[in-house]
């Protein structure tokens, strides 16, 4: 029976299912809810809860204990997640895994509490010095958000590399009903930890460092695209969001196809990797298409970059990629579709 | 489905949404509920949207109302997001009597303060507003919100509300 659960709740909730066993961080509005369900939580598991004395202690924290692998996370919004960018620096140098939420609120420095996804371009480049990827996945509901985290460990062990859940202030605060995975944990060894043993960690030489980050984050991006894509066959414009503004850009969508006009959309829910083979089939699958609309809760364009890279990919790279930036709010429907209008009639002209 | 909360942070509105939430989950909706959130406390502007549906449901946010619930007079500003032959129910006790509203909305006058207060509960005044609205609209069967009401109260532990919100709920049900 599905019940009624807030955002922030079910991240922290589907983590213990997913079989963390030591959780790091300091509170910060949108995302404060995940930290205190896990102190009354984690306790009751037999699990570790620590509000660190601020977020990169945290950050570091979820280091030493992956480092002995096990499963930890942190979780942040905005400011506090720019202040863990050193230490996800060091997770990457070292190759650790670790999971990291971000529960995105608008702005630079101290932003507002607004919901937003203006984190969108640190996140999905790295964030920190150096050369890495973090994988970013961006759940669109509820459920989706507690499906992602489920697996996110999984995915790090994989990789040896952090995988980050890029929610929004909205949907860490919204509810929804939803259903949970039973509990699981990871029995086998991961083989490279520090164990006391004093065994080899697998640690790269400076010099292999380039080419093995390269195989790596290639390896990622070919395993690991995920998308939802609607109604994008015949389509003439495709639409790109993610998160709750693909929410809006969907119902758009049906009230658009419903009067004849031919559009449809493409979801990226890994936003790094980004799905570039969602745009390899769409370009297959409509030839009659005239152009992409990144749809986002940012100011100037964030993933209107992304979508133009992947057009290029696509070998669309003449097509115009217009932008709907909807600044501290999440568009809505309605918003999308006299945006959608001003583009066909011509009065919109295209960021790319 | 469209609902929006509307009053002071305190008056009840996110718990308001969160009762009929369960109650569109109890018919088998998809179901979002989403707060105002933010710098809102005691006194503050809060609100909450509720929207369920067959279907999938897109932004959780505030868009095109059905139905309007204003518990205190600023809330009145969000019947520019109201359907035209949208519902507004006013409670009384924090608004004028005689302001004005659009004549193209449907309008529910009611003290819910008072109505609740004369079922003694003092903390009833949004659910004498959800009774009212639910039978104003016809949302939902009468038992089914009885139940619902009921449940939400007794998983926290607290049937001892039980028998003064079902009051409330009747007051404001039997008063449209």
């Amino acid at each position: 029976m599905k019940k009624m659960w807030k955002g922030n709740h079910a991240i922290a909730e589907a983590a213990m299912r997913a079989g963390c066993l030591f959780y790091a961080g300091y509170p910060i509005t949108p995302q404060t809810e995940v930290g205190e369900y896990l102190s009354a939580r984690m306790p009751e598991l037999g699990r570790t809860f620590l509000q660190a004395e601020n977020e990169m202690s945290a950050v570091y924290m979820i280091f030493g204990a992956y480092a002995c692998g096990m499963r930890s996370m942190t979780s942040s919004s905005g400011p506090g997640f720019s202040l863990k960018q050193e230490g996800i620096g060091y997770l990457c140098a070292n190759n650790l895994p670790a999971v990291l939420v971000n529960v995105q609120r608008w702005g630079p420095g101290l932003g507002s509490l607004d919901s937003s996804q203006t984190d969108y371009l640190r996140d999905t480049r790295g964030g920190g010095n150096g050369d890495y990827r973090v994988i970013v996945l961006a759940p669109n509901s509820i459920q989706e958000t507690i499906d992602l985290i489920y697996n996110a460990w999984d995915l790090a062990e994989k990789y040896r590399n952090p995988v980050e859940i890029l929610s929004e202030g909205s949907l860490g605060q919204m509810m929804e009903a939803v259903e949970f995975p039973e509990f699981k944990t990871r029995e086998e060894d991961l083989g490279w930890t520090w164990d006391g043993t004093g065994r080899d960690h697998k640690k790269l030489e400076s010099s292999a460092k380039p080419a093995a980050t390269k195989a790596k984050i290639a390896l990622m991006t070919e395993n690991e695209q995920r998308w939802e894509s609607f109604q994008t066959e015949d389509a003439e414009y495709i639409i790109v969001a993610f998160g709750l503004p693909s929410r809006s850009a969907k119902n758009a969508i049906k009230q658009m196809r419903a009067r004849g006009e031919k559009v449809g959309l493409i979801r990226p829910i890994s936003v790094w990797p980004f799905p570039y083979k969602a745009f390899e089939q769409a370009a297959a699958a409509s030839p009659n298409l005239k152009g992409f609309i990144s749809v986002e809760s940012t100011d100037a364009g964030q993933l209107v970059e992304d979508v133009v890279i992947a057009a290029k990919k696509a070998k669309l790279g003449m097509l115009p990629v217009y932008g709907l930036f909807s600044g501290q709010h999440i568009p809505k429907s309605k918003e999308v579709i006299e945006f959608y209008e001003k583009v066909k009639d011509g009065t919109e002209k295209e960021v790319f | 489905m469209e609902i929006v909360f509307a009053g002071f942070g305190g008056q009840g509105v996110l718990t308001a949404g969160l009762i009929v939430s369960e109650m569109a989950l109890e018919e088998g909706k998809n179901v979002t509920w989403m707060p105002a959130y933010g710098p809102t406390m005691r006194g503050g502007k809060a609100y909450s949207v509720v929207k369920y549906s067959d279907d999938e449901i897109g932004c959780p946010d505030m868009e095109d109302i059905d139905i309007l619930v204003a518990m205190n007079e600023p809330s009145l500003e969000y019947t520019s997001f109201l359907k035209d032959g949208g519902t507004v129910i006013v409670n009384t006790d924090n608004i004028p009597e005689d302001v004005e509203i659009d004549s193209k909305y449907h309008v529910v006058k009611l003290p819910c303060l008072e109505m609740a207060l004369n079922v003694n509960n003092n903390k009833g005044t949004t659910i004498v507003a959800i009774g009212a609205m639910i039978h104003k609209c016809e949302l939902f069967s009468c038992d089914l919100s009885k139940k619902v009401l009921y449940e939400i109260f007794a998983s926290k532990g607290k049937e001892k509300y039980a028998a003064g919100n079902e009051a409330a709920l009747m007051a404001g049900w039997n008063a449209v």
